[in-house]
């Protein structure tokens, strides 16, 4: 709870700071805070907090481990801007103030148990998020990217509340818990089967693909990731898809676990079509955030594994599965950034590995992980997922490896680019030394994350 | 307690679902094929005015007051949602000078 407000007030001081006018004042006030959270986080590990009088909001060890990685995400995120700020100081604060208050969303959302705060805590999440989607205010595909995001998450947000209304008229009640013991006690007769509850259940859901990027609700994602600036990218990869997942995960196996005969089929075929749809789309790309945001759909699927499994260990394999996707998605945006390429197309990573061997390196590090190459922490990930799921879903699990297989294929087209020689001699690139120790600390945690956590039973 | 009243008067629950239902498919299909962004905006807050409906008429049913404080929450976040999209929509008709999204076709691919 003490981290949350660290959050929020460390949001708040950097807007006031930003009067000061100097950027580095601001990125330190917002480091260290969010460096005071994650301690904080940490220090409640095994220590349950609730929060409200009514408990509306409990840390539980669960929620910590999707908090503090969300919180090293949206850190990471404001670090990798510093180029940005450099260029455009006169509104550093907002940005980071922004950023900093949608984190406090996603761990709304993370620590919820009711639906009160799930929904605060999505809002709190989104709403600066189409904010910040437009940050480039002069870029028209700035301003789509953000006004689409926009019509797109507010109509989900419709969605879920109208699924949140037909649950709540069903069981009289807004506690997950409370939901889940009203359908484990009445699962043998009509009033857990009510067409109420269905209807209740499947909003929900379709307004959490939304969320997600799942197809067929994930037209939006290749447009907004491609218009907003690449750290919001990175952001919006990392830490909106751990909030979300956290959730989805958290309703449909507290709240609805007994409903999964009734759920589960129509999350397989989701799954089936985000995988297929998000790969097919992703080998012929030539603009690199287009290819990673159709490839972070296809990782959507795999992750919906986890949901759709529930077993004991899912929630931990989804979150190693997150945890190192947001790794390697961070790292890229970075890297793409400090290109410097308007165009954003994948061939200006010609001849990286002449040209900085550093990037070079962590990028293809990065690739690998994503196509799920071990021991990086992508394939550790990929496997306690399908590993858990095989036992319920094998011909599924089957497909997705398959999948996986032509995922490597546009991976690796782009590793070939980085080692490629480039027709015109460019000069070497300047890295920060901010960036220099965000890609490090990402290098090092795709390479031993997975052999680290896999043998560590976290929760 | 006026919605107290109409119950007992013989008004049933069906009626406020399918109002609310009504009132929501109105809003989503607005959504789905309207061009004009305002419009859009407009449809999105009659969706979330079905759910408060909804959201009323079932907290009565269930003789619990949970539901009616959801709805405020809900107003004060459609507000704050309302304030978000109309300033991107400012920004969107400076850089294109339209609102129309069939002109959105920059990102594509």
């Amino acid at each position: 709870m003490d981290a949350l407000i660290v959050i929020f007030l460390s949001g708040l001081i950097s807007l006031f700071i930003a009067f000061a006018k100097k950027p580095v004042l601001v990125l330190l006030t917002s480091t260290v805070g969010l460096l005071i959270a994650i301690a904080l986080f940490i220090a409640q590990w095994n220590n349950p907090v609730t929060l409200f009088s009514y408990e509306g909001l409990e840390f539980t060890n669960t929620a910590l481990l999707y908090s503090i990685a969300a919180s090293i995400f949206a850190l990471f995120s404001i670090l990798i801007g510093y180029n940005s700020y450099k260029k455009q100081p006169e509104h550093t604060g907002e940005y980071i103030g922004l950023l900093m208050f949608s984190l406090v969303g996603a761990v709304c959302m993370l620590a919820f148990t009711d639906m009160f705060m799930f929904f605060l805590g999505l809002e709190i999440l989104s709403l600066p998020i189409y904010v910040l989607a437009g940050t480039n205010k002069k870029d028209l595909r700035s301003s789509e990217a953000s006004l689409k995001y926009f019509l797109m998450g507010a109509f989900a947000t419709g969605v879920l509340l109208f699924g949140i209304a037909w649950t709540y008229g069903a069981t009289g009640t807004f506690k997950i818990q409370e939901i889940g013991d009203f359908i484990y006690n009445n699962q043998n007769t009509g009033i857990a089967h009510s067409s109420i509850l269905y209807v209740g259940v499947l909003l929900i859901m379709a307004s959490f693909l939304f969320k997600v990027g799942a197809a067929p609700f994930h037209f939006w994602s290749p447009d907004v990731y491609e218009g907003s600036p690449n750290e919001v990218t990175g952001f919006m990869a990392a830490v909106v898809k751990l909030g979300a997942f956290g959730a989805f995960m958290k309703i449909f196996g507290i709240a609805f676990p007994d409903l999964h005969a009734f759920w589960a089929p129509a999350l397989v075929i989701v799954a089936l079509i985000t995988i297929f749809l998000g790969n097919l789309s992703a080998l012929n790309q030539i603009h690199f955030k287009r290819l990673l945001a159709y490839s972070s759909i296809t990782h959507v699927g795999y992750a919906l594994l986890a949901v759709l499994t529930l077993s004991s260990n899912s929630i931990e394999n989804l979150w190693i599965y997150l945890f190192g996707y947001g790794f390697s998605i961070i790292a890229l945006v970075a890297i793409a950034k400090l290109l410097n390429d308007d165009e954003d197309k994948i061939s200006a990573f010609k001849g990286l590995a002449k040209r900085n061997p550093f990037l070079a390196t962590v990028a293809v590090l990065a690739l690998l992980s994503l196509a799920g190459v071990p021991p990086l922490i992508g394939f550790f990930g990929k496997y306690l997922v399908f590993a858990d799921a095989f036992t319920q879903y094998p011909l599924i699990v089957i497909i997705a490896l398959a999948n996986s297989g032509i995922g490597i294929y546009y991976y690796l087209k782009t590793v070939i680019n980085i080692f490629q020689k480039e027709e015109i001699e460019e000069s070497k690139i300047e890295v920060p030394a901010i960036h220099i120790v965000v890609l490090s600390i990402c290098a090092i945690a795709i390479l031993v994350g997975g052999l680290v956590l896999s043998q560590y039973k976290l929760l | 307690m006026v919605l107290a009243t109409v119950f007992e008067s013989g008004l049933s629950m069906e009626y406020y679902l399918i109002l609310s239902s009504i009132l929501f498919v109105i809003g989503v299909v607005g959504v789905l094929t309207r061009k004009n962004a305002i419009i859009l905006l407009m449809c999105v807050e009659l969706m979330l005015n079905a759910v408060n409906l909804l959201l009323v008429a079932f907290s009565n049913y269930h003789g619990k007051a949970d539901a009616q404080i959801f709805v405020f929450f809900i107003m004060v976040v459609a507000a704050a949602e309302a304030t978000v999209g109309l300033s991107i929509l400012v920004l969107m008709y400076r850089n294109a000078r339209s609102v129309d999204i069939g002109l959105f076709n920059k990102l594509k691919g």
